[in-house]
């Protein structure tokens, strides 16, 4: 009997003691988001018929969540590039939702430096909250990390963006910045930081597979909160004493990552992602009233008049000649790419435009496609083989058809496939087999769109060097600006020059 | 920068994205087919997800 009575003593102090020591422990929540990328509507993600996303949805489960505990909420970067509802604006109205939403800390993606470091230190200077960029070195604005306390703990967040920041975006958009290593950038601040904060969590835009050699070579971080790869995490991965999370993309959901937090160590965790989905009555006010204002301002910007055309502008026969249209976009990309030549396929321009006044909206949807520029050195035969290739399903009207700037060719569509094209000229000297020319032309293409094989060997045989932050480049890749796309570059062009007039200059001769 | 669709390698370049990756391969239209793309711890990916070199994707059924 006396030994039980002592059993139940000990047990009784056992759960005395459990509930006391829990009891000085703290609960905090994390929600996240990452690669928003301007996405304020819901909308069927290819190959799905579900609506998913809508930021009034996500805003709206962010409050619920954040009354239940002391709560942060973060942004792993690229909030902008991507929908016009944040390119049109230039991020404008991206900063104000998230100050409505009241984001507490956000790192700089890559994207963020797509429109440019004036507009990057405008939207910075309009954020509510801090943007964070440890590994960045030259842009006074940002800060390396901000340390943020809830219920008496104290969270460091570190900021740090890929590395390959300058061979994604323009390079003058990173003109003058560094991206040093975000390990040694990671292990620095820890170093700074493990002894006066409790929670230390990187705010990561390096991508999952980064994000997991992070977690293995950097001792000290509890929790990577990452982005960059589109990465739908579903439960919080563990590596070492690490925790990774990451909330897919376009704000189709919200990550959730509760902690308990004792002496500085995280004793419990719990993870999950909330599926964003429109509910009716669900919305949050306040940011569906930030969603309206800026799309009635869109179909505003995109009816801007931008300058006026001379004369009919042909997209109906890209697909069968030259067109005034199609030497327009080519001689525009020749130019921004400083490029010899450029070859693009025909079907990715899609109406006409009237002679008169230009407003955005044509251009828009004449280039309706998300296609940037790239550059990629080619020989002369495999330009001529590219050619071949445009020209071979002519009698069909395929997309393929190619509109060209810097060079002409004439071609014989009754002779067999592959032996159609004669007497190419670039720059007005025949085309030498042997000699390499820079050729611009759109990413789709770059990548074998439209059957176009002659980009993807070059980039198959190009060796790779590495560039500046470690990033390997390819030797035939001269240009590659992901940050705008074509029809943002002539837009632009249009506004330059205010008064267009394309001819046709017999760059593609049909010969019987 | 050489990745790895359904264990294919492919050249894309820096800055594009897990979309190319799958042009390049011809295995775009397998997700209009609502077949997914995922990496290789088994998580889904969005199409224009950032890739790294030596990345390894599969695009998959989806998964229940």
């Amino acid at each position: 009997m006396k030994r039980l009575n002592t059993t139940i003593c000990c047990v009784f102090l056992f759960f005395l003691f459990a509930t006391f020591a829990y009891a000085q422990s703290s609960e905090i929540r994390i929600l996240h988001v990452n690669d928003f990328h301007g996405f304020v509507e819901p909308y069927k993600p290819l190959g799905s018929d579900e609506l998913l996303g809508g930021i009034p949805y996500l805003a709206s489960k962010a409050n619920e969540l954040r009354k239940e505990k002391p709560s942060l909420l973060l942004s792993a970067g690229d909030m902008i590039q991507g929908d016009n509802w944040a390119n049109l604006f230039l991020a404008e109205s991206v900063i104000e939702l998230m100050n409505g939403m009241r984001f507490d800390v956000m790192v700089l993606g890559n994207h963020e430096f797509d429109f440019g470091q004036g507009v990057l230190k405008k939207r910075i200077s309009e954020a509510r909250f801090p943007i964070l960029g440890a590994n960045v070195e030259g842009l006074d604005s940002i800060k390396p990390y901000a340390i943020k306390e809830l219920k008496g703990i104290r969270v460091a967040l570190i900021g740090i963006v890929t590395e390959d920041v300058p061979l994604a975006t323009h390079p003058r958009n990173v003109a003058g910045l560094r991206f040093i290593s975000h390990i040694e950038t990671a292990e620095k601040y820890i170093k700074e930081l493990k002894n006066k904060t409790d929670v230390i969590i990187v705010l990561s835009h390096i991508g999952y597979p980064a994000d997991r050699v992070l977690a293995e070579k950097v001792k000290g971080i509890d929790v990577i909160v990452g982005g960059h790869s589109h990465t739908k995490i579903t439960k919080p991965v563990s590596i070492g004493k690490t925790l990774i999370v990451q909330a897919w993309e376009h704000g189709k959901a919200l990550g959730v990552l509760d902690l308990t937090v004792k002496d500085g160590k995280i004793i419990k965790f719990e993870g999950h992602l909330e599926e964003i989905k429109p509910e009716k009555g669900k919305e949050d006010k306040a940011a569906l009233a930030i969603v309206k204002k800026y799309k009635e301002r869109v179909n505003a910007v995109l009816n801007e008049r931008i300058g006026e055309a001379a004369v009919d502008l042909d997209g109906e026969n890209v697909r069968k000649r030259e067109t005034n249209l199609g030497d327009f976009i080519a001689d525009i990309m020749r130019r921004a790419s400083e490029a010899d030549v450029t070859l693009i396929n025909g079907g990715g321009i899609r109406t006409s435009i009237k002679k008169g006044e230009v407003r955005m909206k044509e251009i828009y949807s004449a280039l309706p496609f998300d296609n940037y520029i790239v550059a990629i050195k080619l020989t002369g035969k495999q330009i001529k083989e590219a050619l071949e290739h445009g020209v071979s399903g002519v009698e069909n009207e395929e997309g393929r058809f190619p509109q060209v700037s810097g060079l002409t060719f004439k071609y014989s569509p009754p002779e067999k496939r592959g032996s159609r094209v004669k007497e190419v000229y670039i720059a007005g000297k025949p085309i030498d087999p042997d000699r390499t020319y820079i050729v611009a032309t759109n990413d789709f293409l770059a990548v074998g769109g439209d059957g176009y094989k002659a980009f993807g060997e070059a980039i198959k045989s190009s060796r790779d060097f590495p560039a500046i932050g470690g990033m390997m480049k390819g030797e035939k890749v001269v240009y590659s600006d992901s940050s705008r796309w074509v029809r943002d570059v002539v837009v632009e062009y249009i506004k330059e020059k205010k008064r267009i007039a394309p001819a046709m200059e017999g760059r593609i001769i049909e010969i019987r | 920068m050489k990745v790895y669709v359904n264990q294919k390698s492919v050249d894309v370049l820096p800055g594009m994205t897990v979309k190319h990756a799958l042009m390049s391969t011809g295995l775009f239209k397998e997700i209009e087919a609502s077949k997914k793309v995922y990496e290789e711890w088994g998580n889904e990916l969005g199409l224009d997800g950032a890739l790294s070199e030596g990345m390894k994707i599969y695009v998959k059924n989806c998964k229940t």
